[in-house]
């Protein structure tokens, strides 16, 4: 059968490109956004949609706390939907990657692919969830909750085609990263003064299916 | 160099239960491989091979799609949703496919085969050939094409998959031979020439499957930050027991060793020693490379 998400395709003329930029030099840790985003998406306890990733580097007193702001980076390339062999996982013509819970089988395929370990199986529905930009927020003109809930202001959404937007302008004229550009995802998120310390995988001492 | 405050940790995507799957659908593969080689290709040496190794494939055929229905969080939708909607760029959506017509072939095969019509299951049997490397190789490509995971990322891992596949169908095959001939004929004496050449077969099979290990990992160990850390996790680190001493010493090295030489491939004894070992050892690589290649977390 064809595409199923034909449909939801409609329209797709001068549509915006969604993306987000983090600014690590305003972000704190606080987790707000993951707490805000766990209320917004009614998320169960042990799973996150977005998370922050926190180190600690150096020896007193030369010692500095480093975060991460985590989420789906809204792959232009993603892998999730190459691999999903039903079509469950799908990108809207603005760039979200969406989930389709009447299609999603739970197979964990695109677990395992992709590079970000941002997908979940949601322990009450048997299937994939994970970050959506809060979907049903911006289509109603609002900005995701974790994007509101911030004190710092430091992640910004909007849309990446229009070059007047803030994020356009903050990638424009800050130096920004991206996770793991070599994956060929072409991923939507971007950091500015970020570090790659919060990148590097952990030694076997930290495994997590030991625990 | 930082120390992890507060990160949060994935779920363990593919489990134990696809490297049963992966096991017996090599197991399958491998004995229908034995199978064909008397009616496809005219070896008439391994035709006392032949209608067993087929029983053999459709069983484990059948059994091996349930640990992957298992597996999913929705077995039925899985199965309508595999044929509605099908993704061409998605190496699971061949799957459904093969998993359906390769046991369907398979059967049609060894119904003819049981009916003695020769030529009509010498065409099945060519047929079944590609198809049983597919319904194989695709679980190979399936953790090839999941880029994320350095350890499955490589071209080498369907053909690594095919050739541990037939070398533990190889394994069965003898194990089930000795068995039938032993116990279940009115002689009760093993048919020696053709276990002794399905030995034989058995020790080339496995020169070849150790060397692509060692071509895997040599190319592993010098490559990316996460393919060298997933080598090492391997070959010192936790998986090493598994990897090392199950995998490739009890599976491949002593087996291979016990059927080169003639004074132990002569022997019934080693040879069911040999087969039970390489049999265990492959199932020691399923879990390892479906287990160990996700151990390490990727951020
Ligand atoms: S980050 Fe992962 S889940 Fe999100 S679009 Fe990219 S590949 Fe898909
Ligand atoms: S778990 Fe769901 S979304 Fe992921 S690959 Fe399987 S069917 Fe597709």
């Amino acid at each position: 059968m064809s595409n199923p998400h034909e449909d939801k395709k409609e329209g797709k003329k001068d549509l915006p490109r969604w993306g987000m930029v983090i600014d690590l030099d305003r972000c704190v840790g606080c987790h707000t956004c993951e707490i805000a985003c766990k209320i917004e998406n009614d998320v169960p306890l042990g799973i996150w949609r977005s998370w922050v990733k926190e180190i600690e580097k150096g020896r007193y007193p030369n010692v500095v706390r480093a975060f991460r702001p985590t989420l789906c980076n809204h792959c232009e390339d993603p892998i999730c939907c190459k691999v999903c062999p039903v079509k469950a996982a799908w990108q809207r013509e603005d760039g979200i990657v969406m989930v389709d819970p009447h299609l999603c089988v739970g197979c964990r395929y695109c677990m395992s692919a992709c590079p970000y370990e941002v997908r979940y199986i949601h322990p009450l529905k048997g299937m994939i969830d994970k970050c959506d930009f809060c979907h049903n927020r911006v289509d109603a003109g609002l900005q995701p909750s974790c994007v509101e809930a911030c004190p710092n202001s430091a992640r910004i959404f909007g849309n990446l085609k229009d070059p007047e937007s803030e994020v356009s302008r903050l990638i424009a004229t800050r130096p920004v990263a991206r996770l793991k550009p070599e994956m060929g995802t072409d991923p939507r998120v971007y950091y500015i003064g970020f570090d790659p310390a919060t990148l590097e995988i952990k030694r076997e001492a930290e495994l997590i299916w030991e625990k | 160099m930082g120390k992890v405050v507060f990160d949060v940790h994935y779920q363990t995507t593919l489990a134990f239960l696809i490297s049963y799957y992966f096991y017996c659908t090599g197991l399958s593969a491998g004995s229908f491989m034995i199978s064909t080689m008397s009616y496809g290709f005219g070896m008439t040496k391994y035709k006392p091979a032949s209608k067993m190794g087929v029983v053999a494939a459709v069983l484990l055929l059948l059994l091996a799609p349930q640990f992957l229905l298992m597996q999913v969080g929705w077995p039925i939708k899985s199965v309508w949703n595999h044929f509605v909607y099908f993704n061409p760029v998605s190496a699971m959506s061949y799957g459904a496919f093969l998993l359906m017509l390769y046991p369907l072939n398979s059967i049609i095969y060894g119904i003819f085969m049981f009916k003695g019509n020769m030529k009509l299951t010498k065409i099945f049997g060519l047929i079944g050939i590609p198809m049983a490397l597919a319904v194989h190789g695709y679980t190979g490509w399936i953790l090839a094409l999941a880029v994320a995971r350095d350890y499955w990322n490589t071209g080498l891992m369907p053909i690594v998959f095919l050739f541990s596949a037939m070398v533990s169908g190889v394994s069965m095959m003898i194990l089930l031979i000795m068995i039938r001939d032993r116990f279940f004929t009115k002689e009760k004496v093993i048919n020696k020439d053709l276990v002794v050449s399905l030995a034989k077969i058995l020790g080339w099979l496995l020169v070849v499957d150790l060397f692509l290990v060692f071509c895997d990992y040599s190319v592993l160990l010098y490559s990316k930050l996460e393919g060298k850390e997933v080598a090492h996790f391997m070959l010192f680190g936790k998986m090493s027991f598994f990897f090392v001493v199950v995998e490739n010493l009890i599976g491949k090295i002593i087996p291979m060793i016990i059927v080169m030489i003639p004074r132990t491939r002569n022997s019934y004894f080693w040879l069911t020693v040999a087969a039970l070992m390489n049999m265990v050892g492959i199932l020691a690589m399923r879990i390892v490379t479906v287990y160990g290649g996700q151990a390490l977390p990727l951020m």
